[in-house]
């Protein structure tokens, strides 16, 4: 009972850093906008929405594995595995696209129950068990389908699944522009994992377990189904970001990148508020949270700051989320 | 007369079995930059291929992606180990091997570069390189640029920016590809009387043979993204292409060949017209063949990297052998819609 009221009373302070997050996006967009004229471009808006993405997809995931008290760090080598093996079902083993997209989710849940089977029920502590993970699904990519691989373009026939992310739609003159529906399954993935994440018993066994175990464990939770049920979460969140990738970034997926996303999207998410300790979260800050570092990384370089300012101003800002985590930590403890 | 016939055959046989047994024993180890793009496939078919003809056997390893030296570095010294009658050695960072490169001549082991070769390596380390010449690759994209753009620039008004987006500033056959294409593109315009200024990443405009002028005709910017990835190199080619002064952009690889075909789907601006952006890529794949047999890139250089396989492994047989071996230019096209079906090019395009 104690956690709960806990985790209530932090999600009210919770409430104000949200605010101060979405000022901050508030701000650079303001910031950005004004200095760049290119930036206001709808354009560029669409190119900054289809790398937020897949991203975003990501990180709503692995929001679930920090709240619960883990991580997962295996969500951005495989997003591009799981991409790889659906795409090499679709170009080489011929099998129809909408088969290779629950090819590609699948492989990211057979990975959540992998990393929930080695966190919960074998005990390794969720940084060393994802990231052995992490190193599989680099490699793994490049075994199962020996090198790069192309998914299907948006002129073939197989190609409409592009359509769900971006809508290409051609005026009189024939000239296309992209319509980012893809902010739609964004917000929809937004709205229904707050609800899980709030209003279900999953969601709140999740925070439960993540504020504390051992209290969860004698409160007759059980740890092991719950703890696993996050990175079962995580793995299907990536398999979906890795559909998201394809169809807004890239249409060619090479085996072994990725690694390095994950640190962006819990980056993203503890900007957003969520705690590194687990316990505390929200799948809305996380949304806010990856907006900030997208917003960064298409408006920095509009602004004539290269690459070197893009990683300095990024770390800055995510030593100032984690110090806020840090204060609120020390208040609750 | 026959018994001395006989004696000849016997001892051609002798030789030919004993060279074929010797043969069958040699063994190299390649380490190339990985395999992220199928141009590296193309490299391994090749070698495998000549291998096969030779009748020796290699192991052809590369990191997990081009950003992962120490990765690489620990493949490099795995095959020293391995104790191989020679190494292939396509060094994403020179400096990082240089330990390595002094215990494989240390232990008389042959190097032969290909790629981007090792370039700094100490004297006499590397035996002969198997590359494309990546600067001269870089100036005859600008070539083909510049003779499509001349009359455009002379007609604008203001001033004109020529984008440059490049995978990274480290490798040197990215490097040397970018740097040849902005050299020849400031020296072609030097020749016609434009000036040119320099603006973007510090490598590519400090490594310039060009002098900048702050009042240039001709921009060329250079992007870098922070790290290797796919949205961040199609997020610096929305950032050129979105620019109301740019008329043209070259990515110097594969990789920024396809984000700027990426950006140009929301952006819509690549092709041959008046008023569009022309584009030019590198290396091939399905999605830049494409782009260029539909006219959204105006044309791309490809290397020859089958021909790059073959004789990075007839160079490593030969030096293993004791044959004097020398560098292998493996050449360089450029492509268009029109030409992309010659035989002669359409063997070094790959998807």
């Amino acid at each position: 009972m104690q956690n709960m009221k806990l985790s209530g009373n932090s999600s009210r302070k919770f409430d104000l850093q949200r605010i101060v997050v979405l000022a901050v996006v508030v701000v650079l967009t303001a910031i950005f906008s004004i200095f760049s004229r290119d930036f206001r471009k709808f354009s560029t808006v669409v190119t900054l929405l289809d790398s937020f993405y897949y991203f975003c997809f990501i990180a709503i995931g692995v929001t679930f594995c920090l709240i619960s008290g883990g991580n997962d760090l295996s969500v951005g080598t495989g997003m591009v595995c799981y991409a790889l093996i659906g795409g090499y079902c679709i170009t080489k083993l011929g099998v129809p696209t909408w088969a290779g997209m629950l090819v590609t989710i699948a492989c990211g849940l057979v990975f959540g129950v992998l990393n929930g089977f080695l966190v919960s029920v074998m005990n390794l502590p969720a940084f060393i068990a994802t990231l052995c993970t992490m190193l599989i699904t680099r490699g793994l990519g490049s075994v199962v389908c020996g090198g790069a691989v192309n998914w299907p373009a948006r002129s073939s026939p197989d190609g409409w699944f592009r359509n769900i992310f971006k809508l290409m739609v051609a005026n009189s003159s024939g000239k296309k522009t992209p319509i980012p529906v893809g902010v739609i399954p964004i917000l929809l993935a937004v709205i229904i994992m707050s609800i899980i994440l709030n209003k279900t018993r999953v969601g709140r066994y999740i925070i439960a377990i993540g504020s504390n175990k051992e209290a969860a464990r004698l409160s007759g939770v059980n740890v092991i189904k719950f703890q696993m049920s996050a990175y079962i979460i995580s793995g299907f969140f990536a398999g979906v970001a890795g559909i998201a990738y394809v169809c807004a970034t890239t249409s060619s997926i090479t085996p072994g990148s990725g690694a390095g996303l994950e640190l962006d999207a819990i980056g993203g998410a503890i900007i957003g508020g969520t705690s590194m300790t687990g316990g505390v979260g929200s799948v809305f800050g996380t949304l806010l949270g990856i907006l900030i570092l997208t917003l960064l990384k298409n408006g920095l370089p509009k602004i004539g700051l290269g690459q070197d300012w893009q990683n300095i101003i990024t770390g800055l800002v995510l030593i100032f989320a984690i110090y806020i985590d840090v204060l609120k930590n020390r208040k609750k403890g | 007369m026959k018994k001395a016939l006989a004696i000849v055959l016997a001892l051609m046989l002798i030789l030919s079995v004993s060279v074929a047994a010797f043969a069958e024993d040699l063994h190299f180890e390649i380490v190339s930059k990985g395999f992220q793009h199928q141009y590296w496939q193309a490299v391994l078919k090749g070698s495998e291929e000549k291998a096969a003809e030779l009748g020796v056997t290699i192991n052809f390893v590369g990191p997990a992606n081009e950003s992962a030296y120490d990765e690489q570095l620990s493949q490099l010294n795995s095959a020293i180990a391995a104790k191989p009658a020679a190494i292939g050695l396509a060094a994403l960072s020179t400096e990082t091997c240089l330990d390595a490169i002094a215990t494989a001549q240390a232990a008389g082991i042959p190097i032969i570069g290909f790629d981007s070769g090792v370039p700094g390596a100490p004297e006499g380390a590397i035996w002969a390189n198997a590359a494309t010449n990546n600067y001269n690759a870089g100036a005859l994209a600008a070539e083909k640029m510049y003779e499509a753009l001349s009359a455009r620039i002379a007609a604008a008004e203001g001033a004109v920016r020529i984008g440059v987006s490049a995978q990274d500033n480290v490798s040197d056959s990215v490097v040397s590809r970018g740097l040849g294409f902005i050299d020849k593109f400031a020296e072609l315009c030097a020749a016609d009387g434009f000036t040119v200024k320099l603006e973007g990443d510090a490598a590519y405009v400090n490594g310039a043979n060009v002098t900048s002028d702050d009042n240039g005709k001709v921009i060329i910017e250079t992007l870098v993204p922070a790290q290797v990835t796919s949205e961040l190199s199609l997020i610096d080619c929305n950032t050129l292409m979105s620019k109301d002064d740019t008329i043209a952009i070259y990515g110097s690889n594969q990789h920024s060949a396809e984000a700027i075909i990426s950006a140009n789907e929301n952006l819509q601006v690549l092709g041959t017209g008046e008023n569009d952006i022309l584009g030019a890529g590198f290396d091939s794949g399905a999605v830049i063949k494409a782009a260029v047999a539909d006219g959204t890139l105006f044309g791309a250089i490809t290397q020859a990297p089958v021909a790059m396989g073959a004789a990075l492994v007839q160079l490593c047989y030969d030096a293993a052998t004791g044959v004097e071996v020398s560098d292998v230019d493996t050449g360089c096209q450029w492509y268009t819609a029109e030409n992309m079906d010659d035989p002669e090019i359409a063997q070094n395009l790959y998807d």
